[in-house]
């Protein structure tokens, strides 16, 4: 039991707790609750922006492929900085002059609105369900190992204050905490990396030899092709970082708690240079662990491998840079990081249900304030109750399919039509149904048919889809519907909406003028 | 169907000057970055002996890491250019339409 640990986290469970009673007395109104009264700032949304990407899987996964694949741990180092370039060169400024609190605004701007909404709702679904049930398995493994409690109770105590931060918190304690979360991740991971330099004289060739003389794989390590090999693979790859990051519903709604699209626009310049920065680090990290992590028995079991797997191998390094104070403090981080994640997509959830699916498609978009955020709130816990009871259903399993689902529906069926919907003058409601629609069904059944649900979970013997990434053909299914039944359309309805793109252009562009005159 | 104001918008050539150069910084940094990590990607698909070799001759660190290191760094830069030019450009722009239209 690591009693620094403990006490650390435990701090951060009341700071975090304080922060949520406090942001409970500020958050009374709709752009309070969704979107912490567009009050917050470029560099602290920056920083909030950060922490949502770099989950416990960015920290402790990716560090964990450099690990053992070595130079194929790039291609997610890279994309996951890269995806943001697309958001802050594309996205970012066209999503706040557009919508008000999720990206369904933008896609239903023009388009007929019940259907789209019902649409967009729908991905973000299905994009932050499985993504926080990933999340929480993991979360349940991780605290076992780190805090040795047992993992039921480890579940419910996440989704317990999961659920108390966002019903009583909303975006303003949300914000809060991922920013927190974000400052003390890239501390941590700044003290890991300059600990791992440093022991190597800050030669940077010199922990590439390193690397290579302790891995098994040997100079393998500083090839491409230990993991992935095929080009369809890659591109899957590629395509999920580069999109999916545009359109992951969580991130997406940051940007509508800064005032204006100047403000969104700071908030990614400064969320690049964190995350970049981050990235960077992992690398560093990955390749540290496999010098002082891989060949000492005090982190290995019987068989040569990790205790507690190779996600361990982070934490692992953790102890042998700064002891046992340093490895509580860093095993307090990595909770924090899932309790701030799992309530950014718990949000961005209860947002899809209240915002998308109450207020504009049940009340035609004349809902009652209390009603909304009463209905947003029972939402919040019956995710949270729902994703509790999975999660200690799911134990032990692989859970690495639904992360992988999450970011696939996020490339595949979010991005595009949000992308189009913002983009393409002829896009027509008629599209964006085809095209949503199709991206998410061709995800779901290439997932089903591939290596990582036919073969590991239903025991065939062969995949009829050979790729365990589906997201090269979702995205063109998604683009071909798209585009066919958009021009095929020749209803009144579709011509109205052709139309009308010129005030939206007009508004993408340069704001909603009408409030500045 | 536009509204007044959208109408003047439309016609005002600072507005057509904002969007153009907007569209031509944004779509360039675009390629530029998707390409890098394209041919990073194909590279390593189909070439991953290139990436494998040590960027001197006589040294260790291999392509592959400089060059995913060479795409962050590139990364960082041309977003400190976009918001420069977003600082420097963007913004005046949007301030002189905005006073155009209320005169």
């Amino acid at each position: 039991m690591n009693i620094s640990a403990i006490a650390m986290f435990f701090v951060f469970v009341i700071i975090t707790l304080g922060i949520t009673w406090w942001a409970a007395k500020h958050t009374k109104t709709r752009s309070d609750f969704y979107a912490a009264g567009r009050s917050i700032g470029g560099l602290q949304n920056g920083l909030a922006i950060a922490g949502d990407f770099m989950s416990a899987a960015t920290f402790l996964g990716v560090t964990a492929l450099v690990y053992s694949t070595g130079m194929d741990g790039m291609l997610f180092v890279i994309g996951g900085t890269i995806g943001w370039a697309v958001v802050l060169l594309l996205v970012a400024e066209r999503l706040r002059n557009l919508g008000q609190y999720t990206f369904s605004d933008v896609v239903a701007f023009r388009l007929e609105r019940k259907p789209v909404r019902v649409m967009s709702a729908i991905g973000t679904l299905a994009v932050a369900i499985p993504y926080l049930l990933a999340q929480m398995v993991g979360a349940g493994a991780l605290i076992q190992s780190l805090f040795h409690l047992p993992y039921n109770l480890a579940v419910v105590l996440v989704g317990v204050l999961m659920t108390l931060y966002v019903t009583l918190g909303g975006m303003l304690a949300t914000t809060w905490i991922q920013t927190i979360k974000a400052v003390l991740l890239l501390t941590g991971g700044t003290i890991i990396s300059v600990g791992v330099m440093a022991m190597l004289n800050f030669d940077f060739a010199a922990l590439v030899t390193a690397a290579v003389d302790v891995h098994p794989k040997g100079s393998a390590i500083m090839a491409p092709g230990v993991l992935f090999t095929d080009p369809i693979t890659i591109i899957s790859i590629g395509l999920a970082f580069v999109f999916g990051t545009a359109g992951l519903p969580h991130v997406l709604m940051r940007f509508f708690t800064v005032p204006d699209a100047r403000q969104a626009r700071r908030s990614v310049a400064y969320a690049i240079g964190f995350i970049g920065y981050f990235q960077s680090l992992i690398f560093i990290i990955g390749l540290g662990a496999v010098v002082y992590v891989s060949n000492n028995p005090e982190f290995l079991t019987a068989d040569g491998g990790l205790i507690g797997g190779s996600n361990m191998a982070a934490i692992h390094l953790s102890k042998v840079i700064g002891g046992d104070l340093f490895l509580g403090f860093i095993s307090a981080v990595a909770f924090a990081t899932i309790l701030a994640v799992v309530s950014g997509l718990t949000l961005s959830a209860a947002a899809a249900v209240s915002h998308d699916l109450y207020a504009n498609v049940i009340c035609d978009g004349d809902s009652d304030r209390k009603t909304e955020l009463r209905i947003s709130r029972i939402t919040t816990l019956v995710i949270g109750l729902t994703t509790m009871a999975l999660a200690i259903l799911l134990e032990g399993e692989n859970v690495a399919v639904l992360a992988l689902i999450a970011l696939a529906i996020a490339a595949s069926v979010n991005f595009p039509v949000m992308f189009l919907s913002m983009y393409w003058s002829r896009f027509t409601t008629r599209g964006a149904l085809a095209g949503g629609y199709s991206g998410l069904a061709t995800a779901l059944v290439l997932v089903m048919l591939g290596p990582t649900v036919w073969v590991s979970l239903l025991g065939f013997e062969k995949p009829v889809y050979p790729y365990a990434y589906p997201t090269l053909f979702a995205m063109l299914a998604n683009l071909i519907c798209a585009y066919w039944f958009s021009v095929s359309d020749k209803s009144q309805r579709a011509l109205a909406e052709a139309e009308s793109f010129a005030a939206q252009w007009i508004q993408s562009e340069i704001g909603p003028v009408q409030e500045k005159l | 169907m536009l509204s007044p104001t959208n109408k003047k918008i439309q016609t005002n050539k600072n507005f057509h000057k904002l969007v153009s150069l907007r569209r031509r910084v944004s779509w360039s940094f675009l390629l530029v970055l998707l390409g890098s990590y394209l041919t990073y990607g194909l590279l390593s698909a189909y070439f991953p002996s290139f990436l494998a070799r040590p960027v001197f001759s006589d040294g260790i660190v291999p392509v592959g890491i400089a060059m995913g290191y060479a795409i962050l760094a590139l990364t960082f830069i041309l977003t400190l250019i976009y918001i420069w030019i977003a600082n420097r450009y963007f913004e005046p722009l949007e301030r002189k339409i905005i006073a155009e239209l209320e005169r």
